[in-house]
Order: C-alpha cells, then sequence, then structure tokens
C-alpha cells in the first residue's frame, strides 16, 4: 500500500542527512578509539588516570556545577518577580532578558574580557576609589569563566522557569499567606517546590551548555583553565592528536547524557510531574 | 436498490477488536438518516467510512450503483460538516465557501453565483467577508454546512454538528438544518448521541451499540417499538423486568402475574418493558387482574409537572411518573398496571 | 500589586549583570583610545568605519548570512514536512524518530563540527563550505522539527478532513490548508535556526579555512590577538542586529513565541 510508505518517504530525507552527516561521522571517529589491535578501553582509563586529564575534566564538572548552582540561585527570583509583573512591564522584562541570549556569544566573552582584566574596568574602579593597591588577577581564571557561564546560560534558566511560574496561580501564594506562611516562607514552601521542573530543565540547558562551552572557556579562560572543549580542540589543532581529541568528544557526549539522566531522575524523585517536562 | 448501500462493512484496526462488525446501511434518495448511540458505538467511524476517512477491512460501500470502496475521499464528492467546524482559519467566509468549487476548475461568476446562492440560503451574505475567528459558533455552523452543500455533494455527512452549540442554538440550527436538507433534497447522514435531536430532524433512525446497528427504523417506530432492550434503554425505557412467553401467547412473569401486549408474540423474547410515564396508578386494590401488579412506594421525587415514584413490587421495583392531579406518599400500597398496548417486549 | 522590595532590588541587579556588560561595550566603541578604556575620553565613529573597512569581517559577515540563510532553508524543505508527518501520521517508532531528528541538540557543537571535519573534510574530499552548510543544518533541524512540529499538533485536522473532501488531494491540503495556518510556526523556526546559525561558533571551528571563516570565529580570532575598540564597534553592530530581529519577531509573533 502507497499510503503506508508516504511517510517514511518524506522522514527519509532528513534520518539520511543525519545518519551521514552525524552519526557516521560520530561512528568513524569514535570506533578507533576503542580498538588498538583489539577491543581496549584504554584510550579511555588512560585518560582518566592521567592527572593532566583528569584535573581539566574536573575542571569542567565543577565549572559547570558552580555556574549551573548560582543560576538556580539568581534565576528562580527573578523569573518569579517576572512572572508575578504587571503584563506591561513583563515584555520589557522579557526583553532584557532575551537581549544577551540572542547576542553571539564572542560578543557576551568580550564584555567580561574589558570587565575583568588586568586593566580592565572592574580593577580600575576598585583601585580609583582605593579599595585595591595592585589590580587583582580575574581574568584567565576559573572565575572568570564561571562568571562567563553565568552570564551565558543565566537567561536560558531564568526564560525556562517563568514558562514555569507564570502558570502558577498567583492566588495560591495568597492562601499560602492567609494560612500564616509569610511571604519568604510561602515562597519556600508554596513557589519553590511548584517551580522544580523549570528548575531541573533549565539546570539541564545550563549544565550541559557549560560543559560543552567552547567559546568562553577559550577567550576567558586561558591556555591555564582548559576545559573539555578547549581541549578537544587542542589536542586536534594544535597537537595533532585525533585519536585523544576523538576520546575528548565520547566524553563529552556520555557525560552529556549522564547529567541528562541524572537531572531527570532526581526530577522524578521530587516531583512525579518533572518528568515529562524535562 | 437503495441509493447509499453499506454491505457487510467490518472496521478494525489491530484485526482482532473489530470497531464495526458486518454493518448493513440502506439510504434511500432524499432521506436525512441518524446514526445514533453512545460514544464507542462505531457511529462516527460508520460517517467516516462512508466519507472515505478511513477503508473498511471487508465489505462495500456504494452509492447510485457505483463501487466507492476504493474510491480516495478527494474523489468522492461528498460534503462533511465536522463537530469543530473546520473552518480553513486563513481564509474569508466567501474563501471557504468557494474553497472546493475552485477546485473543481468552474468559471468565476459561476462560483460566484454559488457561493453567493448559498450564502443567501444559509443566511449568510453579511459575513462574507469575515473571517472564521469573528464569527460565532453557530454562524461557523452555518459557515460549514454552507460550505459542504454548495459543491452540491451527492451525500451530506454531518459529523455531531450541533454538539458544540449552546442548548437553544442548538434547537433552532436543527430545525434550519433540516429546512436547507429538504429544500436541496439532498441524500444525508447525520450521526448523534442526543435522541431528542435525532428524532426530530432525521427520516430514518439507525441505533447502534457496539459497532452493529441494533435497529433501523423510522423516528417513531423506534420510540414506540424498540427491538432491543439497548434501544430500550437508550430511548428512555427504564422498566425492565422478566417474562417467560406461554402457550395461549401471553407472558408470565416472575410473581406468576399474566401479561398481554400487542406486540407480535415471539417465544424468545423474554424481557417486558414499559416507560415510565406509560404505567398507570391507583390506589391499592385487591382486585387482581392481568397486567396489574400491587406494590409499596419506596421513593418520591418531585420532577415539577409530575412526581415520579419508586414502587417495589413482586416483578421488581418499577419506576412510575405520574400528574401531580392525585399525589401518593412514601409508603402508600398501591396497584400499577401495564397497559397492554405499551407494554414492549424486546 | 503589593511588591516585595528586597524582591525587587535582588531582581534589579540580576537585570543590571544582565544588560549592564553589554551597555560597557556600546560606550567602549566610541572612545578615541587605541585600546578599550571606561570611561572612555573623546568621541569618535573611527572604529565603525574600521570595521566597515576590515575585509576579513565583511567577508566572514557575508559568508555567516548565506550559510545561516542556506543552513534554514535547507532545514525547512527537510524538516518542515518531516514534523507533518510525525505529527499526523502513523510511523513506526514515530518518538524514536523525533528524537532522534533532535538530536544534534544532544551532541556538543564542537564534536558536532569536528566528526564532521574528519570524516567529511578528510576522509571524504568534501570542500569545507559543503561541511559547513552541512555542519548548520543539522543546527537549525531540531529548532525546525521542535517548533513547527508543536504548530502542527495545534492544528485542527479536521481542516484537513475538510479539504480532502471538497476535492484537495493529500499534497494540495497540504500547500492549500496546513502550510497557510502554520506560517506563523515555520517564521518563529526560521528566525531561531537562523540566529543559532548565525551566532555559532564551536560547530564552525573546525569547518573552516582559508577563505572559509564565519563572523563570530573571525571575530574570536581577532579578539585573541587585538584589544582594541574595533572589537566593541562589531559588537555593537551585532547587537543592532539582535534588536532588529527581536523587534521583527515581537511585532510578527511576539517575543513569548520563541521563549
Amino acid at each position: 500500500m502507497t499510503q503506508r510508505r508516504t511517510p517514511y518517504l518524506i522522514l527519509a530525507p532528513g534520518l539520511i542527512l543525519l545518519i551521514l552527516f552525524l552519526v557516521l561521522p560520530l561512528i568513524s571517529a569514535i570506533f578507533p578509539t576503542f580498538f588498538n589491535g583489539g577491543f581496549t578501553l584504554s584510550n579511555y582509563t588512560s585518560f582518566f588516570l592521567d592527572e593532566y586529564n583528569f584535573g581539566i575534566f574536573w575542571r569542567t564538572i565543577k565549572v559547570s556545577l558552580i555556574a549551573t548552582l548560582i543560576c538556580v540561585v539568581l534565576g528562580v527570583p527573578t523569573a518569579y518577580y517576572i512572572s508575578q509583573s504587571p503584563k506591561k512591564w513583563r515584555g520589557l522584562l522579557m526583553s532584557i532578558t532575551l537581549f544577551p541570549l540572542l547576542t553571539n556569544s564572542v560578543v557576551r566573552s568580550f564584555a567580561w574580557i574589558t570587565i575583568l582584566g588586568q586593566d580592565g574596568i572592574l580593577n580600575n574602579a576598585l583601585m580609583n576609589i582605593g579599595l585595591l593597591s595592585k589590580p587583582l588577577t580575574l581574568l584567565y581564571t576559573e572565575f572568570a569563566i564561571i562568571i562567563g557561564s553565568v552570564y551565558l546560560f543565566l537567561p536560558l534558566m531564568v526564560i525556562t522557569l517563568v514558562g514555569i511560574l507564570e502558570n502558577i496561580d498567583s492566588e495560591i501564594m495568597e492562601a499560602a499567606e492567609t494560612l500564616g506562611a509569610n511571604r519568604l516562607l510561602a515562597f519556600v514552601k508554596v513557589i519553590l517546590p511548584l517551580s522544580v521542573p523549570g528548575i531541573i530543565v533549565g539546570s539541564i540547558l545550563v549544565f550541559t551548555g557549560s560543559m560543552t562551552a567552547y567559546t568562553t572557556p577559550q577567550l576567558l579562560g586561558g591556555n591555564r583553565n582548559i576545559m573539555l572543549a578547549t581541549f578537544l580542540y587542542q589536542s586536534a589543532t594544535a597537537l595533532g592528536n585525533w585519536q585523544g581529541a576523538s576520546v575528548i568528544a565520547l566524553i563529552m557526549i556520555v557525560a552529556t547524557l549522564i547529567v541528562m539522566k541524572l537531572f531527570n531522575w532526581v526530577a522524578g524523585r521530587m516531583d512525579k510531574r518533572g518528568e515529562a517536562n524535562a | 436498490m437503495s441509493y447509499v448501500e453499506l454491505k457487510d462493512i467490518r472496521v478494525s484496526y489491530d484485526n482482532k477488536n473489530n470497531i464495526l462488525k458486518d454493518l448493513n446501511l440502506s439510504i434511500e434518495k432524499g432521506e436525512l438518516v441518524s446514526l445514533l448511540g453512545p460514544s464507542g458505538c462505531g457511529k462516527t467511524t460508520t460517517l467516516r467510512v462512508i466519507a472515505g476517512l478511513i477503508e473498511p477491512n471487508d465489505g462495500e460501500f456504494l452509492v447510485d450503483n457505483q463501487n466507492l470502496t476504493k474510491v480516495p475521499v478527494h474523489k468522492r464528492e461528498f460534503g462533511m460538516v465536522f463537530q469543530s467546524y473546520a473552518l480553513f482559519p486563513h481564509l474569508t467566509i466567501k474563501e471557504n465557501v468557494a474553497f472546493g468549487l475552485k477546485l473543481r476548475k468552474e468559471k468565476k461568476n459561476n462560483i460566484d453565483k454559488k457561493v453567493k446562492d448559498i450564502l443567501e440560503i444559509t443566511g449568510l451574505e453579511a459575513l462574507s467577508d469575515r473571517y472564521p475567528k469573528q464569527l460565532s459558533g453557530g454562524q461557523r455552523q452555518r459557515v460549514a454546512l454552507a460550505r459542504a452543500l454548495v459543491i452540491e455533494p451527492k451525500l451530506l455527512l454531518l459529523d455531531e454538528p450541533l454538539s458544540n452549540l449552546d442548548a437553544k442554538l442548538r434547537l433552532s440550527m436543527r430545525i434550519e438544518i433540516k429546512r436547507i436538507q429538504s429544500k436541496l433534497g439532498i441524500t444525508s447522514v447525520f450521526v448523534t448521541h442526543d435522541q431528542e435531536e435525532c428524532f426530530s430532524i432525521s427520516d430514518k433512525v439507525a441505533v447502534m451499540n457496539k459497532g452493529v446497528i441494533e435497529q433501523f427504523d423510522t423516528p417513531e417506530e423506534i420510540y414506540k417499538n424498540p427491538k432491543t432492550e439497548f434501544v430500550a434503554r437508550f430511548i428512555g425505557f427504564e422498566n425492565f423486568f422478566t417474562l417467560t412467553p406461554t402457550e395461549d401467547w401471553k407472558y408470565k412473569a416472575v410473581d406468576g402475574t399474566v401479561f398481554q401486549s400487542n406486540r407480535d408474540w415471539e417465544p424468545g423474547k423474554q424481557t417486558g418493558t414499559i416507560r415510565p410515564d406509560d404505567i398507570e396508578m391507583a390506589a391499592s386494590t385487591t382486585q387482581h387482574t392481568d397486567n396489574t401488579v400491587s406494590g409499596v412506594i419506596k421513593v418520591r421525587t418531585f420532577l415539577g409537572k409530575s412526581y415520579q415514584y419508586e414502587v417495589e413490587t413482586s416483578i421488581g421495583t418499577l419506576i412510575a411518573n405520574k400528574a401531580d392531579d392525585v399525589v401518593y406518599q412514601v409508603g402508600d400500597a398501591v396497584t400499577l398496571s401495564i397497559p397492554a398496548h405499551k407494554l414492549i417486549i424486546v | 500589586m503589593r511588591k516585595n522590595v528586597s524582591l525587587k532590588i535582588f531582581a534589579g541587579l540580576v537585570f543590571a549583570f544582565l544588560i549592564v556588560p553589554l551597555l560597557i561595550i556600546i560606550v567602549t566603541s566610541f572612545g578615541t583610545n587605541s585600546t578599550i578604556q571606561f570611561p572612555i575620553q573623546g568621541f569618535t565613529l573611527e572604529w565603525y568605519t574600521k570595521v566597515f573597512n576590515n575585509e576579513s569581517f565583511m567577508d566572514s559577515f557575508f559568508l555567516s548570512l548565506q550559510v545561516a540563510f542556506l543552513a534554514t532553508l535547507l532545514a525547512l524543505i527537510i524538516g518542515v514536512p518531516a514534523a507533518y508527518s510525525l505529527a499526523r501520521h502513523t510511523v513506526f517508532g514515530r518518538n524514536w524518530i523525533k528524537s532522534f531528528f533532535l538530536s544534534p541538540t544532544i551532541v556538543p557543537g564542537l564534536v558536532v563540527g569536528y566528526s564532521m571535519y574528519q570524516f567529511i573534510v578528510i576522509k571524504f574530499q568534501f570542500p569545507i563550505i559543503q561541511g559547513l552548510l552541512l555542519g548548520h543544518f543539522l543546527i537549525c533541524l531540531p529548532y525546525v522539527i521542535r517548533v513547527v512540529g508543536s504548530t502542527i499538533e495545534q492544528l485542527d485536522f479536521s481542516i484537513e478532513e475538510v479539504s480532502w473532501t471538497l476535492g484537495c488531494t493529500k499534497i494540495q491540503t497540504f500547500i492549500k490548508v496546513v502550510l497557510p495556518n502554520i506560517t506563523s510556526g515555520i517564521f518563529a523556526s526560521f528566525m531561531l535556526a537562523f540566529i543559532n546559525s548565525f551566532n555559532n561558533i564551536p560547530v564552525s571551528q573546525f569547518l573552516s579555512g582559508p577563505g572559509v571563516t564565519m563572523l563570530p570565529t573571525s571575530l574570536m580570532n581577532y579578539i585573541e590577538y587585538n584589544y582594541d575598540p574595533s572589537v566593541s564597534a562589531l559588537s555593537v553592530v551585532l547587537m543592532l542586529g539582535t534588536v532588529v530581529l527581536m523587534f521583527v519577531i515581537e511585532k510578527t509573533l511576539g517575543l513569548a513565541s520563541i521563549s
């Protein structure tokens, strides 16, 4: 029956392109990392046993985790504030949030170079008011990468949360207050649990985004604070170590998948609705 | 040979459970036939088989002696009205109505004339340049009807077209549909779960249950002479009691009371039924004749123009509606008589 | 409505955090000094003329525009029918196929570019520009599948059935009834895919070569060796582009539709 075949004919071009230019390239890059004469995991065990490599892996996880936490802490109240604003203000506040998101990440990282640099705005300002006698080293540190990552991904967290919080009836908050909770307690007991699905989705976006970002660690981290993505690029281009680059590629993919599964699992345990949303 | 014939139609999605089982239906030219039944009975599936939106696993579908079973939906030239109206949101009312005509490559002034005529018949002239979003539910329904009719379809199919309207509008729209349908003399199939709507509009009604037609008759016949217990229950019979046919063409109830019915006596049928309105009720008498049972009132409910009594009798609990000229109390002993001409055997 | 003052201050600081760095860039782009300074001394538009006279910026800008446009177009041509099919047809393994179409978002961009570079540029000797286009197509496709898919799912299926009963074939119906009613979804996905392709760096990082450098990569390379206000000026130009895009989206769809 021709009717049964039509959908597959329509889907075929996309599927074929994905297989040819995503799946096959990935397999062809990663497959050889498991073979050295015979099947082996040695490329991966030696990656993690190497102190330098493991340091990069650990830094990537640490930076992403801290950036995610900061995004949650900054994002939840901000998103709540936006969701409670009158309609005419909400558009403006959403624009302020969206604008950085739609601006090129090089531009956004560059902004922090001008702020955090040795001769940057922050150091100059602190020295002018006499708080510092000599400039702090802020740029090319893990701190800079964290700031840059938060700056990069906070809008994503806020927007995800606004979507969820807008659907929370404002009467719920009032109900909590009539029951004797003060505003802060009502926020912690009512709004926070209800925004868990949004926090999970937002955290996945921020964490995996920070973990695999290339621009920010490249521009703000410098050569001493390499992350997985910059390491991959260096291995492949500067060192010509294609095998090593492929190992890092798979580690990044697997780490991304694990993080997504883990967050969804946590969400499932904390809130039954989390699974459907994430 | 009728104008429309469905022969042994079977529809199954998994080849185990049949949505429709060997369904047969004949519709004469110009008739409006309703498919009536609870949700899940297969009435919409039947309509979609007719429309060509579902291909039956087995069976044949003919219109005017042409076998259309394998003809794709866009070549059938039937007009269909959907529950959701399904107007094209991006087209004006006029464009919606002209949609089918333009595909037929008719001359422009021909199209314009037909569109104008149908908009006039359906009372939509003033709205022709609006978009569906700007219309009320009843107006949208009219547009959907006009769009289906303007192509001069061989068959008009209506899938619960009134169910999204409020009660008052529903009433006037069904009169409207009937008026236009009989004016144009167009053979129509109407799907509904509302028996009052269905009775008022149809020439014939097919009551469906679990993929089969239980009874196909005129509305009067179905109302007065339901053939099966399902049909009886669906159209408002509430009293059912077991009867055993006796050799003298009568029936005997569990307590020995003899019943007579004016319906044809058939040995296979074993249930008597009567509408609550048709039971006659009187203060208890000792005289015990055929077609009467005595009992005690257990519950009384005020319904407005009448009272409803639940009476416990020796053949089971019977429900009777009585006007308020004589009011009985809970606990009263009463005699119920079930007139032979109102007793239905199913 | 009662407002909590501390919440207001907190949110105000976050908004400042989000917007002030970009404002600083704008200010620095007008400074006369040859390195970036804040606050600036003097006022000049010299850096803007420098940007527009910089051939490598201009070349990469037009390349970025072309690649983003073509990749988005390809993603629409392949993605819109696919999204329709996934929403309307009974397809074996439908959810699996849908996840597969969305999978380019799960694979890190740098890995996409890297594996593609190795496979099609090195192994199969494709020109880099083709690899770049295909890489950006992979970025764009998930946006089309997701946004257009949800638009189609919200469209009443019976308008298609009605169109069939009125004599349209399935293909005619797709063109005359489905497409006109999903234009907003197509437009939104076009915008999203275009912006993301235009701004993307990781995928292009490996897929660049002589004469084939995308604007963000070109800007990034420039920053590594220069620290002058022309970077600010180019940034401002890019931000202006963003503003225009946001304005267009707001006027046509409302910004809410892309968030």
